[in-house]
């Protein structure tokens, strides 16, 4: 990594001496609109067929039939175009970029695991280590959402989640709260000590507790009178772990499967935790009836996979593959039908576009409509305690919407504007689109040598479809993926996220390609730039 | 441990697997007309048994039914009470090892429960009704292990045999010790004295424990309340083991450590149960006897390391003849299915009657599990957990053809092969629906190719120039 850090040595330094820039600031340049003339669905089931929506200051000012509109507001007609709450991810963990893992392997011998290598890490804060980068945020303003939970899933105490509003990548700014709930999960890390069994987990989660509530025991004794008792032993741990084994904080349980979910139901009610399930394995559908007696909401993760303990994977592929194509993607309609309440997550389909277009399976197998919608807004807002901020377009909460061109989970239609925050993104179906035809195809290889004192050399490999670009830069030190990139003319730009000192950063890269050579700039937004040249290789 | 060698027999309809469930469900059933091995008395030719709800009521010749009970003609089949296998580690999810401490006595099996392990179908298909379910060798004292009735269909907890003891599993030997072990953790201990040493450690950890908790109870009351002790779920278990709550499944080979064993045992009060493999029990079948321990042990297996090299295929039945409870166990999905050809064995090896054969595989069993009041023979007021062969079980071309558990049919061959010829029926039907389609398409679009013939000026100019090389 030294060369490379060395490369973006300029680079820190001036993130160091400059506050943290939020991107493209004319997004941000009007803090009131007024939308007018547009369909709002207030929230699923309350629609204005023709309603003003005014937003000040990153919040939603109005939200009714009609009103004055303010004579400092921006205004955005919005007639034949629908608005709606912003949709809310109940559960991801892809912006989060955590530190390698580096596990010694002399452990294996002396079996002398840390905490975290156990999958005991309370401590871990989703806060600290999740990445808004505007290309992220952008892959989730083009499928509606505007909010996402972000949780550690690894291990038995995975770590605190963060709610993020997605308007910018300053987190300070974008957080809505912080270490709300705490995740567990049932996976043994299967080499690294103490538990390395599913039992075993479940063991090592009877014991913790039950050390738990002694410690909270003795420390209440010792509070109240320090005479004649021995003082308690401080443990870091148990004080992360304190809020959520007493019920000030809720827990989610990560369920891989029906069988994980009745541990989380037996677990949550036996300690009396305040607890969400997580069914990862989505399996829900299964353990109806035990949900539906505890009450518990569940956040459902899309993978329509079946898991390896089910019946349906162990017949050979066919009954696989049918019950992946029938059964599993009915897991929402059943468990509404049942009137067990629920949101969805991201966990197993971390590209929004696969996120939501399994949501529209669902719907096409049974889930109506405006469940769905109540699912991705009014209650997952509710699931987190923030039902008085997010969820619908009403005045006094954040102003997090969407307006498309069509009603919200149908496939023809098209995001046009995001509000995040207050914060208007306007969502382009292809940059290229609005530039000129591309009169070059530079789909190849390419060898990139970047002038001045720090010059590098590297590959690019580019795949060019008509006006679109997409492709990987190629170093000695891994590789970097980008999208979104757009041929016009003869020119070329694209945008590739790169992590340096465990910073995700934004650098864009134009160039005008003249045959077999591409000649640019790489800029590194307001922190200055460099000179590139490109060679085709044949 | 998955199945592989059924799996690409078993095709589509995803109702299959429960649809055997359906078959009979009536309140009462008459098995007429089969040879009756009760396992308790003599065997009956040409009788019939009559099933009320989950139990037998009553065994003979001639028996009548009331006008509404399923009446299922056996034509002379073979019938016998469902086999009972005491070692096994199906139906356990995410591993049946916990190989992060030395003694883990805390984890417990009935928390990890897969009923839905397709292994459990294919048990029944072998004529298997009742299992005892557990942890692994790896440590001197492993975790609790649980008796399932195999009700395939039905819930973890439904499956969980209602008054059986519960169990721990112990082990002696190479396994926990681990001295051949190339990788893994270096722990204590390294040779058989250390795996006793460990449990005699255990023992003074638990004493201490219970006393500690004693003390704290008498004081408990005082005017100044004392702290009590802090609750250890593992030296709970182990406190419970020296009260005598569990039944306790040892695990060893060589006469030496289970001579060694018992003595230890005798010492602090425990009592054992039964030793798992026991593969050199018959060097020392007079001190089994007198300590009162069962064996469950294999037919023919043995050799595949150190410990278990000085055996032979006579061990069962030269213990079993010498008045030592024993069984003949799995230990293997597999061979789960094939217990009563395993029983055939020591016969041939050993001598044994074909009563006494059996009596390995079934009631010998159920008694190491507690639960002889219940299963392991064919009588009236037990449970109808009853196998039905087409020949005599001891038969090598014999294959079992329908199990009941508790008077539900869950496994009828018959009735299997019908619902996969049914689903391949369903699936050759649906390929050729496929195919058509596809021809259909092919066809509809070569149409087009012969109107494009005329070029259309306007696709040639939307095309995008190709630049580069």
């Amino acid at each position: 990594m030294k060369r490379r850090q060395l490369c973006f040595l300029l680079l820190l330094t001036l993130l160091v001496i400059l506050p943290a820039v939020a991107f493209s600031a004319d997004e941000a340049l009007h803090s009131v609109w007024a939308v007018k003339d547009c369909k709002v669905i207030v929230q699923p089931g309350r629609v204005i067929e023709k309603g003003v929506i005014i937003i000040r200051d990153g919040l939603i000012e109005y939200a009714g039939a009609n009103t004055v509109i303010p004579a400092d507001a921006e205004i955005i007609d919005g007639t034949g175009l629908t608005a709606y709450a912003g949709f809310i991810d109940a559960f991801g963990d892809s912006t989060l970029k955590m530190p390698e893992e580096k596990t010694d392997p002399s452990k294996a011998y002396s079996g002398d695991y840390s905490d975290r290598e156990r999958g005991i890490a309370p401590e871990i804060k989703a806060y600290d280590y999740a990445n808004l980068t505007k290309a992220g945020i952008t892959k989730f303003h083009k499928n509606g959402i505007t909010a996402a939970l972000v949780l550690p899933s690894k291990g038995i105490f995975t770590g605190q989640a963060s709610l993020f509003s997605l308007s910018q990548t300053v987190k300070e700014k974008a957080v809505i709260i912080k270490d709300n709930l705490l995740g567990i999960g049932f996976s043994a890390s299967s080499v690294t000590g103490y538990p390395d069994s599913l039992m075993g987990v479940i063991a090592f989660l009877k014991q913790e507790f039950a050390d738990l509530a002694y410690y909270i025991m003795h420390t209440s004794r010792w509070e109240k009178d320090m005479n004649g008792i021995s003082r308690p032993e401080y443990k870091a741990e148990f004080e992360e772990l304190l809020p959520f084994f007493t019920g000030k904080k809720q827990v989610v349980f990560l369920c891989r499967n029906q069988y994980d979910i009745i541990r989380a139901i037996k677990i949550g009610s036996e300690y009396k935790l305040k607890y969400l399930i997580c069914d990862i394995g989505g399996e829900a559908f299964r353990v109806i009836p035990e949900l539906k007696k505890s009450g518990v909401p569940v956040l459902l993760a899309l993978g329509f996979k079946s898991p390896s303990t089910s019946i349906y994977s162990q017949q050979g592929k066919d009954v696989r593959s049918e019950a992946e194509r029938e059964l599993y993607p009915s897991n929402a309609a059943r468990l509404a039908e049942a009137g067990i309440k629920f949101a969805f997550s991201s966990y197993s389909t971390p590209e929004p576009d696969k996120f939501l277009g399994n949501i529209m399976i669902a719907v096409e197998k049974g889930l109506a409509t405006e469940k769905a919608l109540r699912a991705l807004t009014v209650d997952a807002a509710s699931f987190f305690g923030v039902e008085r901020a997010l969820g619908t377009i009403e005045a006094g909460k954040i102003a997090n919407l969407v307006i498309s061109q069509g009603d919200p989970l149908l496939k023809e239609s098209k995001v046009k504007y995001v509000f995040a925050d207050g914060i208007k993104f306007d969502m382009k179906e292809k940059k290229a689109e609005e530039g000129e035809k591309p009169t070059v195809n530079v789909s190849g290889k390419w060898e990139v040598t970047t002038e001045g004192g720090m010059g590098m050399k590297y590959t690019l490999e580019l795949t060019q479809e008509e006006a679109t670009l997409s492709g990987k830069r190629i170093t000695q030190y891994g590789q970097d993926e980008f999208t979104d990139g757009t041929v016009s003319g003869n020119q070329i730009s694209f945008t590739i996220s790169i992590s340096a000192m465990g910073r995700m950063v934004d650098i864009y890269i134009s160039g005008v390609v003249e045959g077999d050579t591409i000649n640019g700039t790489i800029s590194f937004g307001a922190m200055g730039s460099a000179e590139f040249t490109g060679k085709r290789i044949p | 441990m998955k199945p592989t060698r059924f799996n690409f027999l078993l095709i589509s309809i995803l109702v299959l697997s429960v649809s055997v469930i359906a078959v009979a469900e009536k309140d009462e059933i008459l098995l007429k007309n089969g040879n009756i091995i009760t396992i308790s008395g003599a065997d009956i030719k040409g009788g019939d048994i009559l099933i009320k709800g989950s139990k037998i009521e009553k065994i003979g010749k001639n028996i009548k039914a009331g006008t509404d009970a399923l009446v299922i003609d056996l034509h002379g089949k073979w019938v016998m009470s469902g086999i009972i296998d005491s070692h096994s580690h199906i139906a356990v999810e995410g591993g049946v090892n916990e190989t992060g401490n030395l003694m883990t006595a805390e984890v417990d099996v009935k928390d990890v429960l897969d009923p839905e392990d397709y292994n459990i179908f294919l048990a029944l298909a072998g004529g298997v009704t009742t299992i005892h379910t557990m942890h692994g060798s790896a440590n001197p004292i492993g975790g609790r292990g649980i008796v399932l009735k195999l009700r395939w269909g039905s819930t973890a907890t439904e499956m969980i045999f209602k008054g059986a003891p519960e169990t721990v599993k112990w082990a002696l030997g190479e396994n926990p010790k681990q001295s051949g072990f190339s990788m893994g953790k270096g722990r204590y201990p390294k040779t058989r004295m250390g795996v006793e040493a460990s449990i005699r450690a255990i023992f003074e950890e638990a004493r201490d424990y219970m006393k500690a908790w004693d003390d704290y109870n008498k004081k408990k009351d005082n005017k100044v309340k004392p702290l009590p002790p802090k609750k250890d779920i593992r030296l709970e278990v182990i406190a419970d083991v020296l009260r005598g709550k569990y039944l306790i499944r040892c695990h060893a080979y060589q006469a030496e450590e289970m001579l060694s064993i018992m003595k230890l045992c005798k010492e602090y009060g425990v009592k054992l149960a039964v030793f798992e493999h026991g593969l050199e029990g018959y060097r020392i079948t007079n001190e089994l006897i007198k300590y009162g321990v069962g064996v469950s042990t294999f037919a023919d297996f043995w050799a595949y390391k150190w410990e278990a090299f000085k055996t032979m295929p006579h061990s069962a039945a030269l213990m079993a003849k010498r008045g030592v409870l024993i069984a003949l166990n799995s230990d293997d999905a597999e061979r789960m299915r094939r217990l009563y050809l395993d029983a055939a064995k020591t016969i041939r090896f050993g001598g044994l009657s074909e009563n006494e054969a059996l009596r390995l595989i079934t009631i010998n069993p159920a008694k190491m599990l507690g639960v002889d009041k219940w299963v392991g023979t064919l009588e009236p007021g037990k449970d109808a957990d009853i196998a039905i062969f087409n020949g005599h079980p001891l038969d090598p071309y014999t294959f079992c053809e329908m199990t009941m558990v508790d008077g539900k049919v869950l496994f009828d061959r018959a009735k299997y092969f019908e619902d996969r010829k049914k689903a391949e029926e369903i699936k050759k039907q649906k390929e050729e629906r496929k195919k058509a389609e596809e021809m259909k398409k092919k066809e509809s679009e070569k149409k087009p190719d012969e109107n494009q013939k005329k070029p259309d000026p306007k696709s040639i100019e939307t095309q995008a120039p190709k630049g580069g090389n």
